[in-house]
């Protein structure tokens, strides 16, 4: 792997006038919009991408399984306090909060009980619905944050097997500790880590599945924090891309051989995407990337990108862009350790 | 919870876990390692304050993996509740409450609230007679007995100021439960402890 400064050299873009022209109507970096041409060529969808992230996200109530028998039962709930949700069609215990109701859904006596997971979008939904874990695997979720995915991962599971849910930051890992009494997951084991230790800790080949939904710089939750638009310079990014490797390598040393490795972030910088992947393949070695159950109409992982060329099985990593699909901007590989 | 790196964990003593495990028997009239069971072995983690988690063989591998490394988890597993010096030893979790009775299909040892009661409990308030709409036995005066909603739901552990029977003599503002631990907490969380500091009184039974 380059280094930090390498990085940041080989992810320097030149900007064209008419991207600085869109980027100034929009309130973006202007690399970040030579960026998307890069990857779109084409302005008119730059433009619509761009136009998409002005646009509200719905918020998500993942119905817990574990404590609601009848998610029906929990949305009739939810409507008699004014809210309105709409189903999910790939995922049959979440919906789509359309419009809000008079009392907050992180505060109402539903999710106090734990009936319910409060997601900022429905991408979020997508890793643990793909790495589909069975009952009797041990797993691992790097970077578990606040428990999204790993109770997520639990339900699944329906509290059987074993979750190991990693993270480094005391807050995150507080919460994550009251989610999991909340929504009364039994199966997890919470270590309060840095990322790249978990091989220290646990050893090679401990696990049969790996979640890393990897740190980054959130490019795809524009619509959620508008700030993001200009927040991010390439330096960071390749900070980003630079953890992003090191977390990978550590994570695939963790999986047993035949397991998987889902690896997601909430970007569709490139840089923080296929140009990781591409870099773990290479180096690992034992490893591949395989197909990606298609639940909806996914975009292609990218081939190349800017200068760079990366592996035709990264076709087989997927995209979710918020003006295709209408959800926060996602990337998703699976890969299986050979 | 404390520092990460000050918590010790470690797999309970027999003699405390059979006096955890009596206590928890008097309260749910039920074996509460053999009804949860896979999670059925007892570890504590102590800091500042030492706390109960009841985990299974297969949790187990992944804990005793980090103590093949002098490490610790922050949490796993069911938590029991936080351990005393002295009897009652452990307060029993809202999250136990709720596995012990999905387990049972049944409630014990609890007091349904009505709507407007739960409201203030949620903010640390204790349940007066007014709020109660139902009561499972065996509420034992001075002993833990659980909160639950019409719904069904447990939302909070207290203490009974007053055995079961003896609730439908009381006065409408008369103390029922005393709030020791209320689902609430979730939100106000970090700005309080989790369950509130509390003095045991009147008749228990041994």
């Amino acid at each position: 792997m380059l280094s930090v400064n390498d990085l940041t050299n080989s992810f320097t873009l030149d900007v064209s006038t008419y991207a600085k022209t869109l980027a100034g109507r929009y309130g973006f970096k202007d690399y970040m919009v030579e960026r998307y041409y890069k990857i779109f060529g084409d302005w008119g969808v730059v433009e619509e991408l761009l136009k998409s992230f002005d646009k509200p996200l719905h918020s998500v109530v993942r119905c817990n399984t574990l404590k609601v028998r009848d998610c029906g039962y929990l949305a009739k709930r939810l409507g008699l306090l004014g809210y309105s949700l709409s189903p999910i069609g790939w995922c049959d215990y979440a919906f789509k909060v359309l419009s809000s109701g008079l009392i907050a859904l992180g505060a109402t006596h539903e999710f106090l009980v734990g009936m319910y997971y409060l997601h900022r979008g429905s991408a979020t939904l997508l890793p643990p619905l793909i790495l589909q874990p069975n009952a009797d695997d041990v797993v691992l979720d790097v970077a578990a944050g606040p428990g999204g995915k790993t109770t997520h991962i639990s339900q699944i599971m329906r509290n059987d097997g074993v979750v190991v849910a990693v993270d480094v930051n005391r807050g995150k890992v507080r919460a994550l500790r009251s989610n999991l009494e909340r929504l009364g997951v039994y199966n997890v084991v919470v270590m309060r880590a840095d990322g790249r230790e978990v091989l220290k800790l646990f050893g090679e080949g401990f696990f049969d599945k790996v979640l890393l939904d990897a740190p980054c710089t959130g490019e795809g939750l524009i619509q959620i924090d508008k700030s993001r638009k200009v927040r991010t310079e390439v330096r960071d990014l390749a900070n980003a891309a630079y953890l992003q490797y090191e977390l990978l390598m550590t994570s695939l040393r963790c999986v047993r051989s035949g397991g998987y490795l889902l690896y997601s972030t909430c970007s569709i910088a490139p840089e923080e995407d296929e140009f990781v992947v591409d870099a773990v393949i290479r180096d690992f070695k034992e490893v591949e990337v395989v197909d990606i159950p298609k639940l909806l109409d996914f975009s292609p992982g990218l081939t190349e990108y800017h200068r760079m060329r990366f592996s035709d099985e990264l076709r087989r990593c997927v995209r979710v862009f918020p003006h295709i699909h209408g959800m926060e901007g996602f990337f998703i590989c699976l890969l299986r350790r050979l | 919870m404390p520092p990460e790196k000050t918590v010790k964990c470690f797999e309970c003593p027999e003699d405390l876990r059979i006096k955890i495990l009596s206590e928890l028997h008097m309260l749910f009239q039920n074996d509460v390692a053999e009804l949860l069971k896979p999670y059925s072995r007892l570890i504590i983690c102590s800091a500042l304050f030492a706390e109960s988690y009841l985990i299974s063989d297969k949790l187990m591998k992944a804990v005793t993996k980090l103590w093949g490394v002098s490490r610790n988890p922050y949490c796993a597993g069911i938590y029991l509740g936080r351990l005393r010096r002295s009897k009652p030893y452990l307060i029993p979790s809202a999250m136990l409450a709720s596995a012990v009775f999905s387990k049972l299909g049944s409630y014990v040892n609890s007091v349904v609230v009505s709507e407007s009661g739960l409201k203030p409990f949620l903010y640390g308030k204790d349940i007066l007679k007014a709020s109660v709409i139902k009561t499972y036995p065996k509420i034992v005066s001075g002993n833990y007995t659980f909160v639950l909603g019409s719904d069904g739901y447990v939302y909070g552990v207290g203490i009974a100021e007053v055995s079961g029977e003896e609730v439908g003599g009381l006065k409408d503002l008369d103390l029922v439960v005393r709030n020791v631990f209320d689902v609430g907490w979730y939100l106000r969380g970090g700005t309080e402890p989790r369950e509130r500091k509390f003095k045991i009184r009147g008749k228990r039974h041994a």
